[in-house]
């Protein structure tokens, strides 16, 4: 079925079709898909996945009957379970999570940081039936842990979210994602930090392998804030991770880090993408992955300095460790300076793992395997030993231990 | 015999290294052998430490009672082979405390001895590193990353130490040492010997054998031994260098 057949038959399923801005909107992007009106080649969204299968989906959706269960078990700590991509309604001094409204889509709408020709962004937009939207309150200094849960075989869910952390606040954020079904998951995160806030997000993603995992985020900084995103991809199924980021306040900082661990066919598109648009602001993007099988991955990274934003420190890297000779892994880091002066690097490493190590390992008695497993532990030490949440660092731990467990 | 190596060719990418070449060592023995730049003593050192990289051309070795071809790089080990690298690897993120523990204990599981539990370890690992002037912030580190050329030595030799074996390759353990070092390096060698266990030695300096006294020394030019004698040996080289045996 062709996109805007699909759309029309379940307009009355999706979010805000009769908003007329909106459907103004959606028209446009139906058009895009229609007149092919992109260049395919060169589409980063494109890179290594069946375009049909994901273009030619059919389209389906529940509202769940079970509500979905707000905790707040000790103070400061919150516990939601978000079911199909909603959240019940809740309200304190310090959050409120209230559902999404036609403001919130056109607000995003008319960003052009995450181009007209990403695919997915463009669908999750189109068939949009589902999500949330939470405000940290002012000088808030709180934890919440989402359990994202999907009730049924063949649900597709596209979904927004809407993160705003208000001056001052500080939220620690863990999001779950382990879902065993037969479906697909188009999650759009949009996130604004205020003056001085603070957020620490942390991605689980470990799908099984017939869930399809979309993952986008665009995140905005003001003065003084500070954005770090930590996705640790485990999946057997599909993931996306691309992720953007706004420095659009001085001294404010993006931290956009990832580690994917793949096997058996399982392919991950990752890309990570900086705009410095104000002075004194620093930027990170560091992916690692290790490869087993015949699995695959890209990343693509980006940093953007505006020609205001003196003072920039903008740092990329990639690395990856291919455990098997179909193993393979495309990183392209790119950097585009406007200002000058600035200090930007980026650096890719991806290859084998170090025979010469394996060798020396195996010469004090460890075996072929253990010295393997060693050094793979090794090569994301650094980030596992920076997980200053215990309860993260011992879940992170066992999918590592499960993983390795396959290596042979 | 302890480690018979008999008619031994090997190559590496298409060039001859080592040819035809014969040694025995005894049981409580120490062995030094000596030779210009490029002639095959660490491709030696690695064959029998049995670096995959190579092609065995012809020959065969044995090791105690071991056809040596038999045994992985693992199982060498196990059996008490022990290399210290003339260029000992960098291994950032691998801490050097656990590495050896479970070095010694895949050692012990395969002599059917006890595991040393962790209490154990650490202590042993604490006086040993304490014999050979090893800082024990250094155990904290990362295995030889960022060390200096002496502390990777020194930390090759205490990593013998913990591992007690019966044969002992020391590819140039002298070369990166200051002569305090080089003092307390070998002191440590000669702590460990005893009459059970052998050493090959690989240096270009007579210094060395100053401090550890060899029972053979042997001369290795193009990838064979060429003479086999005494120390004294080591003193003609030191004065007049290979020409002659070339
Ligand atoms: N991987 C390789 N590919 C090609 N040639 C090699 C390789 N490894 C060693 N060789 C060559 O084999 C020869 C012997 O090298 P080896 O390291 O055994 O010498 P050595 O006697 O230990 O020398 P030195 O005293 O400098 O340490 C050298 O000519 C070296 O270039
Ligand atoms: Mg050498």
């Amino acid at each position: 079925m062709n996109i805007q057949d699909n759309y029309l038959k379940n307009k009355k399923n999706i979010f805000f079709s009769e908003n007329k801005d909106i459907q103004t909107h959606r028209e446009k992007l139906i058009n895009i898909f229609e007149n092919d009106g992109f260049d395919k080649k060169n589409n980063e969204s494109l890179k290594n996945i069946n375009q049909k299968n994901f273009i030619d989906f059919k389209y389906r959706y529940l509202i769940s009957e079970e509500t979905s269960v707000i905790n707040n078990n000790q103070e400061n700590n919150y516990s939601i379970v978000s079911v199909n991509g909603q959240c019940s309604s809740f309200k304190d001094d310090k959050i409120e999570i209230t559902k999404i409204l036609d403001e919130d889509y056109n607000d995003f709408s008319k960003n052009d940081t995450i181009e007209n020709n990403d695919h997915f962004v463009n669908l999750n937009s189109l068939f949009l039936n589902s999500g949330f939207k939470i405000v940290i309150k002012k000088n808030n200094n709180i934890k919440i842990k989402i359990s994202n849960i999907i009730t049924d075989d063949d649900l597709t869910i596209f979904q927004k979210n809407n993160y705003i952390c208000e001056e001052g606040s500080s939220l620690n954020l863990i999001e779950e994602y382990e879902n065993k079904n037969n479906s697909t998951s188009n999650i759009l995160n949009v996130i604004k930090l205020e003056k001085n806030s603070q957020l620490n997000h942390f991605l689980i993603q470990d799908n099984s392998p017939n869930h399809n995992l979309i993952i986008t985020s665009h995140s905005s900084c003001k003065k003084d804030s500070t954005y770090t995103q930590k996705v640790y991809n485990f999946s057997e199924g599909y993931v996306r991770n691309f992720h953007y980021s706004e420095l659009i306040g001085a001294n404010s900082e993006a931290d956009l880090q990832g580690i994917f661990f793949l096997k058996d066919n399982n392919t991950s598109n990752n890309k990570t993408f900086v705009k410095h648009l104000a002075e004194d602001c620093k930027s990170n993007q560091v992916y690692k992955g290790i490869l087993n099988d015949s699995s695959k991955a890209t990343y693509f990274s980006n940093t953007h300095v505006d020609q205001v934003a003196q003072k920039t420190e903008g740092y990329q890297l990639s690395k990856g460790i291919l455990l098997s000779d179909n193993a393979s892994y495309f990183s392209k880091p790119e950097l585009k300076i406007y200002a000058d002066d600035v200090k930007c690097s980026h650096g890719s490493t991806i290859g084998p793992i170090d025979e010469n190590a394996i060798f020396y390992l195996r010469s004090r008695g460890m075996s072929k395997i253990a010295a393997t497993k060693i050094l793979i532990s090794s090569f994301i030490n650094e980030e596992l030993s920076s997980i200053d949440n215990e309860q993260m660092s011992e879940i992170i731990q066992k999918k590592l231990v499960r993983y390795l467990s396959k290596v042979k | 015999m302890f480690l018979e190596i008999k008619d031994l060719s090997v190559k590496i990418e298409n060039k001859n290294i080592l040819k035809s070449l014969n040694l025995n060592i005894n049981k409580g023995e120490v062995h030094a052998i000596m030779g210009p730049n490029g002639s095959g003593k660490s491709t030696l050192a690695n064959v029998l430490a049995g670096k995959e990289d190579y092609e065995i051309l012809n020959g065969r070795i044995n090791f105690k009672d071991n056809d040596l071809f038999d045994l992985n790089i693992e199982e060498r080990a196990q059996e008490g082979m022990f290399l210290a690298f003339q260029y000992p690897v960098e291994i950032p993120g691998v801490n050097i405390t656990p590495f050896l523990y479970s070095a010694i204990n895949s050692k012990r599981k395969r002599m059917n001895e006890e595991e040393i539990d962790n209490l154990s370890f650490a202590k042993l690992l604490k006086s040993k590193a304490s014999d050979l002037g090893i800082n024990i912030d250094m155990l904290k580190r990362s295995v030889n990353t960022g060390f200096s050329g002496g502390e990777k030595k020194r930390y090759e030799i205490l990593q013998m130490s913990i591992l007690n074996p019966d044969l002992a390759i020391l590819d140039e353990t002298d070369s990166g040492l200051d002569i305090d070092a080089l003092k307390i390096v070998t002191d440590g060698v000669n702590k460990l010997k005893t009459k059970d266990n052998s050493f090959l030695i690989i240096t270009h300096y007579q210094k060395l054998l100053d401090y550890i006294k060899p029972d053979y020394v042997h001369v290795m030019v193009n990838g064979s031994i060429v003479k086999s004698g005494g120390s004294e040996i080591a003193a003609e080289i030191e004065k007049d260098g290979f020409q002659k045996f070339q």
